[in-house]
């Protein structure tokens, strides 16, 4: 009782302490949205297709040039225009001024294509898909070489609009900038708890309630338990605000095992307070240990990728990333969203714990060697 | 009965001995004082008593009962009131009182009845749903005592629980000591300011340099003086006065400066009233007033330390 006592005192207290706690609220909110949003270039890998414009010169037969305009109504349907060159026009100047994206020119013994360099990745599509065609009037031209009559089965069969087949490699889910942002920045304020975790005790001292503590007939136990459960309980209640902030106002994708995200997220919040409170009892100084924990919480978030996405590390830098909490827990998260893993929980959270559990061993120990808190 | 007992009690912290070799014994109903200057070992020795600290030497019984052993039933006894103010102010006055009085296991109707009485008994039950940061600092100060009484203890031990308040408030809580007293709690009452002490405690024990110097009742410590007067001399200016030379004056015993206000203390039978007058008057010292006081416990304290209370 005294425990749970002493637990809904630490939650009153922290959530009164307004400033404080909006300020816990609005930075990872405002930092999702900044990075999210600066950095999305990073993350879409989608290119769209449309307004392509096309310039055209047509200097072939009529047979020659029936196919090709064959190939311009299955290409409008991608979104591709085609104009043809007016006389007095030259096709390559008006792509070099840039008012068209590409110039062909259909002859007899083939197509010859003149693209701008300002639009590359539409250049290689047109290249692709004028390849495709070229491939298939190629394979007709073959064909009534051999058998007149099998021809119209191959173009039958070839009359497919789609030139271009897109196969991903990715799973079906990627997660956008927002997406990653959202647990990026979420894992990293979960491990901004070790600040709390450090004045945890230090705070009763301060304000001398730590003489009425220890005066009153409880065991320095179920202070210590009281305060450490309150603590944890008041980070999660400010993750859990946040995630549901990203989820509904920034639509980032949380997944549908919410409770193992939590799970880890819980296990991420007790290792942060566990270490802010064993650094507390290891440096002398409270300064120093403030500025230990906040030297600690920004490496930890910078390798672990809360700044910046950090894709195949190597060597040395892959070894440093590897000993963040938040990539061990950025990347189980991250498994549980968008591939279904569920065992990817196991592996943190044990993780989390075992460490948490060395930090507390040095907390207690040095908690009941000393007078007072 | 006895309520605190105290038998050769030392504390050390690495090697600076702050509490050494001191017995003192409370009776129950009795207004005890601890006066010493800071530094005297008054706050060690309460905190030794109230189980915050573990003695390097010595014994504590409370209600008969050593306070290390039994230190659930002792502290159970025991109310504290810090010298600095133990409480949160991001808590209304109710939720302070209310959660350190949870903490000696009232729960329900019980606790919210004692919380409310502790509160309507330091005079803030009005303000019960305030703030502390809100309050003035003698309000903080009713409030610091509020949460050491709502448990009921028949020990109340009170460290400097005056400090930095207004007259109003500083009256309000003495009259308070003295209600609580009535109501049969045995108090021990730890002060620099002389005047609270001798108002107060039925019983002094003066402490210096972590010991027991002197015991006894107010008249009873007077009594170990009663060889000597006090002459206090308000003066304009106290720049051209040398303390030394007033105490080279035949029978002067002690000297000391509170403000404009020299207070010596001289051996009664030797008329040297004279010649104090006459050095102020060749160090050219306008003097405004001149009085023969009968000793008080500052005297005392100022004849077996040397030194004031305030130093």
């Amino acid at each position: 009782m005294n425990i749970l006592n002493i637990t809904w005192k630490e939650i009153k207290v922290s959530f009164r302490d307004y400033h404080t706690f909006i300020l816990m609220l609005a930075f990872p909110i405002i930092l999702m949205l900044i990075l999210g949003s600066a950095l999305s270039n990073n993350f879409d890998k989608k290119i769209k297709v449309d307004n392509v414009h096309v310039i055209y010169k047509n200097s072939a037969s009529q047979a020659v040039f029936s196919y090709f305009q064959s190939f311009i109504k299955e290409a409008k349907v991608a979104g591709i225009d085609f104009t043809e060159v007016a006389d007095g026009i030259n096709g390559r100047d008006e792509v070099k001024e840039n008012h068209f994206t590409a110039f062909i020119e259909v002859t007899d013994k083939g197509l010859t294509l003149i693209g701008s360099s300002q639009n590359s990745i539409e250049e290689s599509i047109l290249q692709g898909m004028l390849t495709a065609f070229a491939d298939k009037y190629n394979l007709a031209a073959a064909v009534v070489s051999v058998d007149p009559t099998k021809v119209s089965t191959v173009l039958a069969s070839s009359t497919k609009h789609d030139y271009i087949t897109e196969h991903s490699l990715r799973s079906a889910k990627a997660p956008s900038s927002m997406d990653y942002y959202a647990i990026a920045i979420t894992t990293m304020i979960a491990f901004y708890a070790a600040l709390y975790g450090m004045g945890l005790l230090r705070e009763e001292r301060v304000k001398h309630t730590s003489i009425r503590l220890l005066a009153a007939p409880i065991r320095k136990s179920e202070i210590f338990l009281g305060k450490i459960i309150g603590c944890v309980l008041v980070n999660l209640i400010c993750v859990a605000a946040i995630v549901i902030f990203s989820h509904y106002v920034y639509k980032a994708e949380w997944g549908s095992h919410i409770g193992l995200v939590f799970l880890i997220l819980i296990s991420e919040i007790f290792l942060a307070v566990s270490f802010g409170l064993g650094i507390s009892y290891m440096v002398k100084s409270h300064e120093a240990a403030r500025t230990i924990t906040t030297l600690v919480i920004q490496l930890v978030s910078f390798f672990g990728g809360a700044y910046f996405k950090i894709d195949h590390p190597t060597g040395i830098f892959k070894f440093i990333t590897d000993l963040s909490p938040l990539t061990w827990v950025n990347q189980a998260i991250t498994k549980i969203i968008y591939n279904n893993d569920l065992a990817a929980v196991v592996q943190p959270v044990a993780l989390n714990m075992g460490v948490s559990l060395l930090f507390l061993m040095i907390a207690i120990i040095s908690f009941q060697r000393r007078e007072g808190l | 009965m006895k309520v605190l007992e105290v038998k050769n009690l030392t504390k050390k912290f690495d090697g600076f001995i702050a509490v050494d070799n001191i017995s003192l014994s409370i009776n129950e109903g009795e207004i005890f004082g601890l006066l010493g200057p800071n530094g005297a070992g008054k706050s060690t020795t309460i905190n030794l008593i109230a189980g915050l600290l573990r003695s390097s030497e010595g014994e504590i019984k409370i209600l008969g009962k050593n306070n290390m052993k039994h230190s659930r039933y002792t502290k159970m006894n025991i109310g504290i009131v810090p010298q600095d103010l133990a409480i949160y102010e991001d808590l209304t006055a109710f939720e302070n009182v209310k959660f350190f009085a949870g903490l000696y296991g009232l729960r329900g109707t019980e606790l919210t009845d004692r919380v409310q009485e502790a509160l309507e008994f330091v005079g803030l039950l009005d303000m019960q749903r305030a703030y502390p940061k809100n309050f003035s600092g003698g309000m903080k100060r009713r409030l610091n005592i509020a949460c050491a009484i709502a448990h009921r203890p028949k020990l109340i031990i009170m460290d400097e629980p005056t400090v930095g308040i207004d007259p109003h408030s500083r009256n309000y809580i003495l009259q308070s000591i003295h209600k609580l007293n009535e109501m049969g709690c045995t108090i021990i009452y730890t002060s620099h300011y002389m005047e609270e002490v001798e108002e107060i405690c039925t019983r002094i024990s003066i402490m210096d340099h972590g010991k027991v110097i002197a015991e006894g009742t107010k008249e009873q410590l007077i009594a170990i003086i009663t060889n000597t007067k006090d002459i206090w001399i308000e003066v304009k200016s106290v720049e051209q006065i040398d303390i030394e030379k007033i105490k080279e004056i035949n029978g002067v015993k002690t000297v000391s400066l509170d403000k404009n206000v020299i207070k010596i203390n001289s051996e009664i039978g030797i008329n040297n009233l004279n010649n104090i007058l006459l050095y102020l008057m060749n160090q050219k010292v306008e003097i405004g007033s001149l009085e023969e006081r009968e000793p008080n416990l500052e005297t005392v304290f100022l004849t077996l330390t040397g030194r004031n209370l305030r130093d």
